[in-house]
């Protein structure tokens, strides 16, 4: 094989290791956020409210 | 795709389709999603004294809203039947059959026909529904309203600092000096809520800071004084402090409420060690309600519960020294 065509092959199997690598550890970590962004659709049922200008019943 | 969740210092690393340790935050294809904005489970206006806030614009109402969910799990806690829940175990409230969803110009809107002054996001903890507390404390501050958070202060700096510049009061709860406590009744670290406090303080909102006195968890003079004088050194003797008292509740049914005595004894140990103006809560005391010029002693508030017997206040000074109160008076 002469040098050049090794190189080639070479540098062609380190590619395919790093993207190989770079896709795993895209898997593994996860995506960071802080800011949530809104789902218009709330999993729970629904109720009316009560009398929304008197005190709660909750502490706080 | 995981995602994780930065808001808090949980950090929650979230699978698809499952929910952080608050319950609300969601991956949902790969994105971190919050599934109870504009669906609060309450909604009511409460006087401001109930948050409990004594330093801030005293005898008016405010309108207080949550959604479920909560990024602590106290053993203690008085709201379980909301913070402890999942969306789908807890119905939120309709605006209208026709429209299910508040926006936040739906709250102001509401605080602004109920005559408040201000909005408190409270009973769970706003920093779960983080978003919708920003978006409503915004478009409040735009409309010449006031915010109150009601919070244990468990979120990372960052965040924190970006929602504090709109928060007129931060009501933060300080629940022990211990990480231990923090731990074994909190599920939860000492260290972030220490550094929240410090931040709220430096972002120029007025602190308010409640210590739940629980019968031998955190009731012994020594932790009291511990963080008494913490609170003094890192945020002033001004701060309010608020002692209030332990009701049995939820996974804490063994122990027995907190006794007047007890309270008492924290409130004079926290006077001793310079703080200004301490207050005790949840229970009738007749001098822990009121608050008193640090400098002549002069009665400046008088409380019984809620309800605001006299307000001396002259124009947020006492009327026989002249000396300026800590607060927000008008």
């Amino acid at each position: 094989m002469k040098r050049r065509k090794f190189i080639h092959r070479l540098l062609a199997a380190g590619a395919v290791i790093l993207t190989g690598a770079a896709r795993q550890a895209n898997k593994v970590m996860p995506r960071r956020f802080t800011w949530a962004a809104k789902y218009h659709k709330y999993p729970g049922g629904f109720r009316a409210p009560d009398d929304i200008f008197g005190q709660g019943k909750w502490s706080g | 795709m995981r995602v994780q969740c930065e808001l808090c210092p949980k950090n929650c690393v979230i699978d698809p389709g499952q929910s952080g340790e608050c319950r609300v935050r969601v991956n949902i294809g790969g994105t971190l999603t919050t599934v109870v904005y504009g669906y609060p489970c309450s909604i009511n206006v409460d006087p401001v004294e109930k948050k409990p806030v004594a330093h801030f614009l005293p005898g008016t109402g405010i309108l207080s809203i949550a959604t479920v969910g909560c990024n602590l799990h106290c053993r203690n806690c008085q709201n379980w039947e909301i913070s402890q829940a999942n969306p789908e175990e807890m119905p939120a409230l309709f605006y209208s059959r026709e429209k299910l969803y508040w926006s936040p110009q739906d709250l102001v809107n509401i605080a602004k026909r109920a005559n408040c002054p201000s909005l408190a996001y409270t009973y769970t903890d706003p920093i779960v529904y983080y978003e919708y507390t920003y978006d409503t404390a915004k478009l409040a501050r735009e409309a010449g309203l006031r915010n109150v958070l009601v919070t244990a202060g468990y979120i990372n700096p960052e965040p924190w600092k970006r929602l504090l510049e709109f928060v007129d009061v931060a009501r933060i709860d300080l629940k022990a000096m211990t990480e231990e406590f923090y731990r074994e009744v909190c599920s939860a670290t000492l260290q972030p809520v220490l550094n929240a406090l410090v931040l709220a303080k430096a972002s120029g909102a007025l602190v308010e800071v409640t210590n739940l006195v629980i019968p031998t968890l955190n009731d012994k003079p020594e932790e009291i004084r511990e963080l008494v004088r913490w609170i003094k050194a890192n945020l002033g003797g001004e701060t309010p402090l608020h002692f209030s008292r332990f009701f049995p509740r939820h996974k804490m049914l063994n122990l027995p409420p907190t006794s007047l005595e007890t309270l008492d004894l924290a409130r004079r140990i926290a006077m001793e060690e310079g703080l200004q103006y301490v207050y005790i809560g949840n229970i009738a005391s007749k001098e822990g309600q009121n608050t008193y010029c640090p400098k002549c002693k002069a009665l400046l508030i008088e409380r019984s519960g809620y309800t605001i017997l006299q307000n001396n206040l002259k124009n947020g000074t006492c009327p026989k020294c002249g000396n300026e109160i800590y607060g927000v008076w008008k």
